[in-house]
This record gives C-alpha cells, sequence and structure tokens, in this order.
C-alpha cells in the first residue's frame, strides 16, 4: 500500500517537476532577443545583419528588447516620417544627467531611425528611403546609414550620400517631388557632434541628439499598454531609476499643438530643428545664437531678437537683425528658414524645402514679440 | 441737486477724455502745437481706404484740424521724445459719414532707435485750405502705446528753404537768427537762418562757430540735404563741440562744430536756430578736397543672364578676359573684342560623360586653368554636392561636363599644381571634411585624393571647416605654398610645399595661427612691395589681422608672419565680408583690398590702409574688360569699368611650356623706380569668384619699367629688360631667358646658334635626359625626340625662332631657345 502512495508521489513530483520546468524553458526561450551588434564587426553590410526587426524587414517591427520611441517635437526632414527605435544590450542601463542633456547610453548600443514616405506615386504606396543607424563602440558614437532597395526587402550601408527622386501625396492631397538627399558621413558630423579646443588643439566627439529627458517625457503606446517613455525604460531595465520625471517647464511641447503657447512652440521647435548647431560646442557656436529649450528660457537674446547679424555677406541691409519683433522681412532668421538656397538656407542639412507649417510658426512668433529697446 | 451737478460734470470730464475715440467727437485743432495721446483706445475705425487697411488694427484716436488760414501742414510723431516707438497716422478731409484721403504714413521718420536701423515713426505734410476740417487718425496697428504728436503749420507761399542764402567756404556773418522755421528730425524751434552750399568737388568739410570773436555766443546748427519742397533728410546737426569756453564762471562752450563728407553737385542747406538765442554770429566753412584714386563707369549687360555669373577669364585664347555665366547644362561666354564695351555672346551646350546628365552649378566658387593643355581654359565648378569639370576639347567649341562624383561640401576651388610636375590639378576646399583635389596626371585623367582619407593624398587642409585656399610662394623657393582660411573655431593654417609631394603646416612658427579669426577669405599680395607675399586675414566676423612677411633669403633661418593691425587701419576697419581680393584697382603700384562695407582699402604704401566709399561695390570677377590696363570688376549684369587716371602699367600673359599651360604658380617681378613688384599667377581668389589669370601692376607716374623677371614653376627664368610701358605681353616660357654670360657652369648649351641642319646639346650627361621636345613660340610642342647621341636633325623645321625643352631623369626641366635658319 505505502509502495503505490510513494510511487504516486513519485511521479506526481515527477510530472509537477517537468511541467514547471517546462515552464521555466518557455519563459528563457521568448526573453532571449535575436540582435546582434558584434562591436568588432559593425557597421554591418546590410540592415537585416543586426536582427533589429522581426518578420518582413519593410513592417518595421521591433525585435525583443528593441524599444520604439518618438520626441515630443520632431526634427523637420522634408516630411518624411519617422520610426525611431533604441537598443541597450542585456543588462546595461542608461543614465540620466540632466532634463536638458542626453541619456548616456552605454557601450554597445544602438539607436535607430528610419525614413519613409505614405502615399507615394504612382500606387499610393509606403516607400521606406534610409534607416539611420548610431552605435556606441568602445571608442565612441559611430555612424551608419542604410539605403532601402525598390523592392523594400533590404538596406545596404552606404554612407556616401545619394539622391533619390520622391513623390507622394501629402496630408493636404496634393502631389508633392523632391530629391530626397541621403546623408554622407561628413553631414552626419556636422550636427552629430561636440567640440572642444584642448591646448588649440581642435577635437570633436560624435553624440546622439534626440535622446533627452526633455524630448521623451510623454507617454507611448506601446501596443500592450501606454505608458510614459521615460517610465517605461525605466521598467524595461534599460534606464537607471535615480532621478525625477522633468517638470513641466523643463519639457518641450509638441510644436503642432495650438493648444500650448506661442512661446513654448517655438522654443521646443527651435531645440529639436536648430540647437544642435547653434548651442555651446555645437557646429556653428561662433554665431551668438544658443536654440536649445534650457537656453532660450526667458531668453529672446539667445533666440536672436534684436541682435546684430554678424555676416551680412551680399544680403540687403533691411536683414541686419536676426529678428526684428513684428517685421518677418528685416529678421535674417526667418529669410533663411524660408529659403532653399543651399548657400543660406537654415537648417544648411537634412532638408530640401521649406517647412511652410514651421515657417508659419516663426510668422506668429516673431509677430507676437514686442520692439527692440 | 447737488449730486446730480457733480455727475454732470463728471460725464464731461468723461466726454473729454474719450472726446477722441471717434470721428464725431475729434478733439479739435485749430492752430500748430504739440499733443498727447495716452492710448489709443478708440473703437471707430475709419472705412475709407488710405494707404492702409484696418488689417490688425482695433482703436484709433480722432483729431478734427481746421487752419485758419492756408499752410503746408506736417503732422509727426517724429520727435525725440517718441524715439523707439512705433505709430501710424491716416489723414482725410470729407465729413464723417464721407471721408477722403489726403495722405498717410507708416514709417517715414527720421529718428531711429538705438538698437534697430530703421525709424517706426511717422510724418505726413499736405496743402491744407482755411476753414476747412482735416481729420487726422492714430491707430494702434503695431502699438497702442501713448506718444506725441506735432503739428507745425507753414504759410502757404513762403518757403525759408528757397530763400537760403547761397554761400561757399569761407567765413559768413548770420545777423541774426530771423527766419520761419521748418520743423524736422533735427530741428523745431521757431526761428532758423538758412544757407545754401553746394560744393563743386567731393570735400570733407568743416562747419563752425567756435571762433574767438563768438565768444560766450549760444548756437545750433542743423545740415539738410534733398529738397526744398519735396522733403529734407537731416544728415548731422551740432550744438556745443565747441572747445572755446565762455569765460563768465564756467568752462563750458556753446559753439557748434562739426566735421562731415559732402559730394560735388549736391546741395546741402545749412540752418542755424534759435534754440538757445536768435543773436548773431559767424561761422566758417572750410573744405578738405577728398582724393579719389581711381573712379568708375558702370554698363549694364542684359545678356549677362545664367544661374551664376562669377567668372572673368580668358576663353577664347586671346589673352583678354571674357565672362563666363553657368547654367546646369549650359554655358554662356560673352568674349571681348575689340571694341570696349561690345561682347560677342555665344552659348555652349555642354557634352556630358558619365552618368553626368547635368552639371552641379557653382553656387559656392568656381576656378579656371587649361589642365588639359589644348590651349584653351577648362573650369571647375563648386557646389554644395561636389564638383563638376568642364573640359574644352576641340580647340574650345565644345566643352565637355563631368561630375566626378564624390560628395564634397565645395567651398573655394582653385587650379594649382599641386605636386609640381608641369600639370595643373583641381582643388576644392570641404566645409564639412578634410579638403580634396584632383591630381592631373598629364594624359587626361584626374584622380580623387582627400587629404588624410585616400592612401598616398598629400596633406592639405587637413581638418573640417576648411573655407578658402590661396595658392601662392610665401618662402619664394620657386613652388606654390598655400594658406588656408578658416571660419568655424579653429585657427587659418600655413602649408609649405616642400616638394616629394609634402605639403608641411607651418601655422605655429609662421605665427599665422591666431585665434579667435573668422574668415572665409584672406586678401594676399605683397602689400609692403619688398618682395614676398603678406597676408590680410580679412574677417567674416568681428577683427582683421594683417601679417607681415618677414622672409629674408640672405640666411637660412625660417622667419614668420608679424601681425601689424595696430594702426594700419585694418584695426579700425569694422566692414567685414566672406569675400576679400587684392589687386592694385587705382595702378599707383600698391596692391589694395576690396572686401565688404562698400569701399576699397587703398594701401597708402606704408603698411597702412585708408578706405574710400563707392556705392554699391562688392566684390566680384575682376580682370581687364576692356582692355584699357585698368581692372573692371564683373558683378551680376553690372560691370564697373575703372576710368583710366594717368597712372602707367602692364600687364602679362603667360604661356608655360614645360610649367602648366596657364603659368600657374610663376611669379612675375618688375623692377623700376619704386623698387620691386611681385604678382604670382593664381586661379581662385577671395571666396567666390574666378577673376583673370593675367599679372595687371600699376607703376603710378613711373614713366618705364627697367626689367622684368618671370621665374616659372618648371625653374626656367625669363628676363625681359626695358620693356615698352602700358601694353599687354605675352610671354611664352623659355622664350626669354638670361643672357649667355650670366649661364651657370650647369647651363645646357646649344650650338650652333641659329642652325640650319643640325642641333648640338652640350654640357649635360645624355643619359640623365628623360625626354626632349621641340616647341613653337606659341608653345605647341612640334616634336618629340629619342634621343640616340646629342645631335638633334632640325632639317625639316622650318624658319623661325623655336624652344629645346629637356627634361631630366630626377625632375629638372630646361628650355633654351634657338633659331632655325634655312
Amino acid at each position: 500500500m505505502i509502495k503505490k502512495y510513494a510511487i504516486l508521489l513519485l511521479f506526481a513530483i515527477t510530472i509537477s517537476l517537468y511541467f514547471s520546468c517546462t515552464d521555466n524553458d518557455d519563459e528563457d526561450y521568448t526573453d532571449v532577443s535575436p540582435v546582434v551588434v558584434d562591436l568588432s564587426t559593425v557597421p554591418y553590410e546590410k540592415l537585416s545583419d543586426y536582427h533589429f526587426f522581426s518578420g518582413e524587414l519593410k513592417n518595421q517591427i521591433p525585435s525583443i528588447d528593441v524599444i520604439p520611441y518618438e520626441p515630443i517635437s520632431s526634427l523637420f526632414t522634408d516630411y518624411a516620417h519617422k520610426k525611431r527605435f533604441v537598443w541597450i544590450p542585456k543588462g546595461a542601463k542608461a543614465t540620466y544627467n540632466g532634463d536638458h542633456k542626453i541619456l548616456e547610453l552605454p557601450v554597445g548600443s544602438a539607436i535607430i531611425k528610419t525614413f519613409y514616405y505614405d502615399n507615394v506615386q504612382p500606387a499610393n504606396t509606403t516607400k521606406i528611403i534610409e534607416t539611420r543607424i548610431m552605435i556606441r563602440k568602445a571608442e565612441g558614437w559611430i555612424f551608419a546609414d542604410y539605403v532601402w532597395n525598390d523592392d523594400q526587402t533590404e538596406a545596404y550601408m552606404d554612407l556616401n550620400s545619394s539622391v533619390k527622386n520622391i513623390s507622394w501625396r501629402d496630408e493636404n492631397n496634393i502631389v508633392r517631388n523632391i530629391e530626397y538627399r541621403i546623408p554622407n558621413e561628413a553631414q552626419c558630423i556636422v550636427c552629430h557632434k561636440t567640440k572642444s579646443y584642448i591646448n588649440n588643439v581642435y577635437s570633436q566627439i560624435n553624440i546622439p541628439i534626440g535622446i533627452k529627458p526633455q524630448n521623451l517625457n510623454k507617454d507611448f503606446n506601446y501596443g500592450s499598454e501606454t505608458a510614459n517613455q521615460l517610465t517605461k525604460w525605466i521598467q524595461l531595465g534599460i534606464l537607471e531609476n535615480n532621478f525625477n520625471l522633468p517638470t513641466e517647464e523643463n519639457t518641450t511641447v509638441n510644436y503642432n499643438d495650438i493648444s500650448k503657447t506661442l512661446d513654448k512652440r517655438m522654443r521646443s521647435y527651435f531645440d529639436i530643428n536648430c540647437a544642435h548647431c547653434h548651442t555651446e560646442n555645437g557646429h556653428c557656436d561662433y554665431r551668438p545664437m544658443r536654440f536649445s529649450f534650457s537656453e532660450t528660457y526667458n531668453n529672446l537674446t539667445n533666440m536672436g531678437v534684436c541682435v546684430d547679424t554678424q555676416d551680412m555677406q551680399d544680403f540687403a541691409p533691411d536683414l541686419s537683425k536676426i529678428v526684428t519683433p513684428r517685421r518677418v522681412n528685416q529678421s535674417m532668421l526667418y529669410h533663411r528658414v524660408n529659403s532653399v538656397d543651399e548657400t543660406y538656407r537654415m537648417p544648411l542639412h537634412g532638408r530640401t524645402i521649406i517647412h511652410a507649417e514651421g515657417v508659419t510658426l516663426i510668422e506668429n512668433w516673431i509677430n507676437s514679440l514686442d520692439d527692440c529697446r | 441737486m447737488k449730486k446730480i451737478y457733480f455727475l454732470i460734470v463728471i460725464g464731461f470730464g468723461f466726454a473729454t477724455l474719450y472726446a477722441q475715440d471717434n470721428c464725431a467727437t475729434a478733439l479739435p485743432i485749430t492752430t500748430a502745437g504739440t499733443f498727447t495721446i495716452s492710448t489709443i483706445n478708440g473703437t471707430e475705425l475709419p472705412q475709407t481706404l488710405c494707404n492702409y487697411t484696418n488689417a490688425s488694427t482695433t482703436a484709433a484716436e480722432w483729431y478734427a484740424y481746421t487752419p485758419t488760414s492756408n499752410y503746408t501742414v506736417t503732422v509727426s510723431s517724429d520727435l525725440t521724445e517718441n524715439i523707439c516707438k512705433d505709430t501710424r497716422l491716416r489723414i482725410y478731409s470729407g465729413t464723417c459719414a464721407a471721408l477722403t484721403c489726403v495722405v498717410a504714413d507708416d514709417d517715414s521718420g527720421t529718428i531711429t532707435c538705438p538698437s534697430s536701423s530703421t525709424s517706426y515713426l511717422s510724418r505726413a505734410s499736405f496743402s491744407a485750405i482755411a476753414g476747412t476740417t482735416y481729420y487726422i487718425v492714430w491707430d494702434n496697428r503695431y502699438t497702442s502705446t501713448g506718444f506725441n504728436f506735432q503739428v507745425s503749420e507753414l504759410p502757404a507761399g513762403y518757403n525759408p528753404c528757397a530763400a537760403a542764402t547761397i554761400i561757399s567756404a569761407g567765413t559768413t556773418t548770420v545777423s541774426a537768427i530771423n527766419q520761419t522755421n521748418i520743423n524736422t528730425a533735427c530741428s523745431s524751434t521757431t526761428l532758423s537762418k538758412w544757407y545754401n552750399y553746394t560744393p563743386t568737388a567731393n570735400a570733407t568739410v568743416t562747419i563752425s562757430s567756435d571762433l574767438m570773436t563768438n565768444i560766450c555766443k549760444d548756437t545750433n546748427f542743423s545740415v539738410y540735404t534733398g529738397n526744398c519742397t519735396s522733403g529734407l533728410t537731416c544728415i548731422t546737426s551740432d550744438d556745443n563741440s565747441g572747445v572755446i569756453a565762455c569765460n563768465s564762471g564756467n568752462t563750458n562752450s556753446n559753439l557748434s562744430v562739426k566735421t562731415f563728407d559732402v559730394t560735388a553737385g549736391v546741395t546741402y542747406y545749412i540752418v542755424w536756430d534759435n534754440k538757445w538765442s536768435a543773436t548773431g554770429f559767424d561761422f566758417t566753412l572750410t573744405e578738405v578736397p577728398i582724393i579719389i584714386p581711381i573712379t568708375y563707369t558702370t554698363q549694364t549687360i542684359g545678356t549677362i543672364n545664367s544661374a551664376y555669373n562669377i567668372c572673368v577669364v580668358d576663353m577664347n585664347g586671346d589673352n583678354k578676359d571674357d565672362i563666363v555665366g553657368i547654367n546646369g547644362t549650359n554655358m554662356r561666354i560673352h568674349y571681348q573684342g575689340n571694341t570696349p564695351g561690345n561682347f560677342t555672346v555665344t552659348d555652349h551646350t555642354f557634352s556630358f560623360s558619365g552618368s553626368t546628365s547635368a552639371a552641379l552649378v557653382p553656387n559656392w566658387s568656381m576656378a579656371a586653368g587649361d589642365y588639359n593643355r589644348d590651349g584653351y581654359n577648362d573650369l571647375v565648378l563648386g557646389n554644395g554636392s561636389g564638383a563638376t569639370i568642364i573640359t574644352s576639347i576641340n580647340n574650345g567649341s565644345i566643352y565637355s561636363a563631368f561630375v566626378p562624383g564624390q560628395y564634397i561640401f565645395s567651398q573655394r576651388t582653385n587650379f594649382s599644381d599641386l605636386n609640381n610636375d608641369g600639370n595643373l590639378d583641381i582643388f576644392v576646399c570641404h566645409d564639412i571634411a578634410p579638403s580634396c583635389y584632383y591630381l592631373n596626371n598629364g594624359s587626361g585623367v584626374l584622380t580623387f585624393y582627400q587629404s588624410t582619407v585616400t592612401a598616398g593624398s598629400m596633406s592639405i587642409a587637413t581638418t573640417t571647416g576648411n573655407y578658402a585656399t590661396l595658392f601662392t610662394d610665401f618662402d619664394n623657393d620657386g613652388d606654390s605654398d598655400v594658406f588656408v582660411s578658416k571660419c568655424s573655431g579653429p585657427p587659418c593654417e600655413l602649408y609649405r610645399y616642400d616638394g616629394n609631394n609634402t605639403y608641411t603646416n607651418i601655422s605655429a612658427s609662421a605665427g599665422i595661427n591666431v585665434t579667435p579669426i573668422q574668415t572665409w577669405s584672406s586678401a594676399i599680395a605683397d602689400f609692403d612691395n619688398d618682395g614676398d607675399m603678406d597676408i590680410i586675414i580679412t574677417a567674416s566676423a568681428s577683427l582683421h589681422k594683417y601679417f607681415r612677411n618677414n622672409l629674408d633669403t640672405t640666411n637660412t633661418a625660417e622667419e614668420g608672419f608679424t601681425n601689424i593691425t595696430a594702426g594700419s587701419g585694418w584695426d579700425t576697419n569694422t566692414a567685414t565680408n566672406i569675400d576679400n581680393i587684392a589687386y592694385d584697382f587705382d595702378n599707383n603700384g600698391f596692391v589694395d583690398v576690396l572686401g565688404g562695407g562698400s569701399k576699397i582699402m587703398f594701401n597708402q604704401g606704408n603698411s597702412t590702409f585708408a578706405p574710400v566709399g563707392y556705392t554699391g561695390i562688392s566684390v566680384g570677377a575682376v580682370g581687364d574688360l576692356n582692355n584699357d590696363g585698368f581692372l573692371d570688376i564683373q558683378n551680376g549684369t553690372t560691370i564697373r569699368y575703372a576710368v583710366p587716371n594717368g597712372n602707367n602699367w602692364i600687364k602679362f600673359s603667360l604661356q608655360g611650356v614645360q610649367s602648366n599651360s596657364n603659368g600657374i604658380g610663376a611669379r612675375v617681378e618688375i623692377y623700376g623706380s619704386w623698387g620691386k613688384q611681385i604678382r604670382d599667377i593664381r586661379s581662385g581668389e577671395g571666396f567666390k569668384y574666378m577673376s583673370s589669370l593675367n599679372a595687371h601692376f600699376g607703376i603710378g607716374t613711373a614713366t618705364s619699367i627697367s626689367q622684368v623677371i618671370i621665374r616659372w614653376p618648371s625653374g626656367a627664368v625669363d628676363v625681359i629688360n626695358n620693356p615698352g610701358i602700358n601694353q599687354s605681353l605675352h610671354v611664352v616660357e623659355g622664350s626669354s631667358p638670361l643672357g649667355q654670360e650670366e649661364f651657370s657652369t650647369n647651363k645646357i648649351v646649344l650650338y650652333p646658334n641659329p642652325a640650319s641642319e643640325q642641333l648640338t646639346i652640350s654640357n649635360i650627361e645624355l643619359n640623365t635626359i628623360k625626354n626632349v621636345s621641340i616647341v613653337s613660340m606659341l608653345g605647341k610642342i612640334i616634336k618629340n625626340i629619342k634621343l640616340t647621341n646629342n645631335t638633334i636633325s632640325i632639317a625639316n623645321l622650318s624658319e623661325g625662332i623655336y624652344i629645346l625643352a629637356i627634361e631630366t631623369i630626377d625632375g629638372k626641366k630646361y628650355t633654351e631657345r634657338f633659331v632655325k635658319k634655312n
């Protein structure tokens, strides 16, 4: 009698053990990310080599541990849509350095940004143009750019720059045609760098731009849930939990959101479109403008208001101020943003056509300012 | 009862306060005066259009002005107490129900806010008829902030300006200040005295009441230009700048003095007013004539219409400068003919090769040089995406355009023989990466290199932020070095060519690596005529820096440059520009600089520069476009021709044989009573434009040139003694070598010379000779010779003068002239 119970018990234990072990195996299996970022061999020749995406490459479905994100205000890039992702090696965490400073991602991290257009003519299809990637190696961040084939099955590494003719129907139902410029590595460096001088010797290091708490402090729909992006990153174990979320004052706004103040919308626009060059140690820090969000708080002078234009060249004397309140025709800033001339348009790189909505925002902002004193 | 009375009083007061809020209750004005608007908040806006609509306008203030006599009336907010305010004015006649626009104004004021360069104050004048009511309406289009405004009346028919006394230089006695005044931005007193002065020559004028005879008097004056009836502009004024102090207990002077420049033929009104006193006094007017070194006439050429018109250079091989315009698919050339001002226009459609279907337009710069040695200049176009090379083929009748395709954010482009192999190479500055060049192998192949990136590349402009390069010989060792202008923070760079594909960065030892510095191009020339190239780092923003070259070739030490900016005129020059070029614009024998500020900085000959303004002048492509020996400037459709001023000159066009075809990199020296002047032949001056490849010299009032020496990059030296002045000389390399007696022991000897059948080469080891060729005086290679012994046959040559060009295996080149006689 006891022997039978013992066998049953043994059997029961064995079975329960088996099932529980099996369950554990299943959890381990689904936790493993397929992403491969081998710092000794990156950048790879093909985008698929990284395994950042699962299923068909063009669907841009992020693999496990590849986290989608979106900044509150976005850089204007000829109306191309963007999908952004970040990948941080398992067990490592990003660290916080201040609301307006870039999150420090650990060595081995990758930041991914895919550029695409919807309603591309003639068939109103979606067409992906390029996927730009930054990878942090031990010696610093490197750039890689993957140009998609027409079949949309693969993207190939090319940092030499190229042009793609795109024709698409925009949100106002107008067909637009542009020569989309895929950048050369030298152009990546123009914006994605910070400069320094040590004993009169110039040096520069490559840096990411968008991933600052001021830009990430908003909700994102992850599918399974909607959550604040910073909170989610902490939850996922990829961001150190040693800071408070930025206050409302230290958080940018979506410049298209007309429910927000004109001042904050303008500052957010300037931050994401201009500050990477026009900030201390940025590409063009030898000009007086300082457009970063934290530098424009209560500081019209940093935005060029009533400030003399330094480099007049052959421009009309009317443009002798960077911004003249209520006079867009006497504002060099407006003149440059409202231009496509390659020799003086602003931003210099990253766009070839005018951002009509941005120009209107700037016009409204200039018209809201008080006279110079 | 009392209460009601009280209320009524308040009511009236209320009504008065708001009396200007609409047309019906407009505040009456019957005489000139000053009126105060505390704030603009009347709700009625005029519905009749009067220059301006009511867009963005919500309030106005109304005044009803009815003159008692016919007047010319001026309504103005252009008062000093309104500085920095913003007003807008409309004036109507008629009735409130049916207004008629009379005049309107927004920003005609003259009082500028210190922080901006315009005035937002208003003033308008109109003829007012006695008894007619005019509605003066100020609105809040820009701001509701209050301000003062003046209404002034001038009796119709009387104008003190028209009654001004005509004066010229000298002393004038003002009997008393007793004419009615015209209210202006400078003077709004009741009485004045008007004087009319029209200089006959440009001059610097001083007006002064600061005389001993005026001691203890009190004066104030203003100076106007313009027209008595259509409007006066106050250009200057003065109250108390005098120094003669009234000696009754204080040390102030109440006398006036002011110095300002005047232009010949322009009428100036000098108006003394009774701001302090109406008592009479004397004043002086002194003139110091302004000598303008050179004047210009302009010609508009409507057929200059390409997308980019930034190049003046000889394109058809006649050594006269032509004008080049570039589009994406073609080039338009205005060829200079024999009649000054007449150009022949020819359009060349590019023939494209490879995958090129359009040229990348030169929106940053372009340069010219004959890199394929067919006798016709080729071009390089600098575009923000990369370079395009335009090559002349078929004797300059066809131009082929090729885009090599490498990404270069181009800035300045140049042709220079970078490795001194006799073949012109192409250099392209890169704004955001190390600079690039295309090396010419002499057989039509251009190979791309990027400094520090391409294996085997030469190191020139090796970091980022390269705006302009200028290739010239700084150490006088016979090859071109290069100066790199940089704007974005790092200092400028100087590279010395040491032969053997090696450029050495000598910025620190030369002492030119100053920071902070922002320049897109520097003006480089021998400014002090001591035989070496100096550098003015001309700023695109902030301060200029003038460096003198201390080169001393009598020793082996390597001298650097000294900063001589202080006191040079460059320290006080606040005008900055991205493009700065050095040429002798007035042919007085000293090289001047054209940059920003609508002026030329004229070299005073003692390492100082003084500006002379020219309205509308700016940097363009420079060349002699009417073949009169004076340099002209082309900018868009306008050519500014320098008017010959009596100074003498000489100009050279060079033709290389062993050296590159244009003689780029050659040093031209002229000697005479002035000492020495030098030029290097350079392709790509300043930032954007391509200017003439000819060497221009002015010699001022000197009437002869004793000697010209041309030192070619190949090492050949041509010497011309006593050339004629005021002419263009074309010099072929080797056509005028040093005299026989100046040969060194290593000189190659040809004999007999003249010869008819055979020529013997002597004084050289045959096995050191790599190749020999016979070249015509026009630079065409007639025959390449394979030497078996030291004689060559010239039996088949026709009679004439030829050049024998010899190249040795260690790269040395020799040219000797010989004569073939039958």
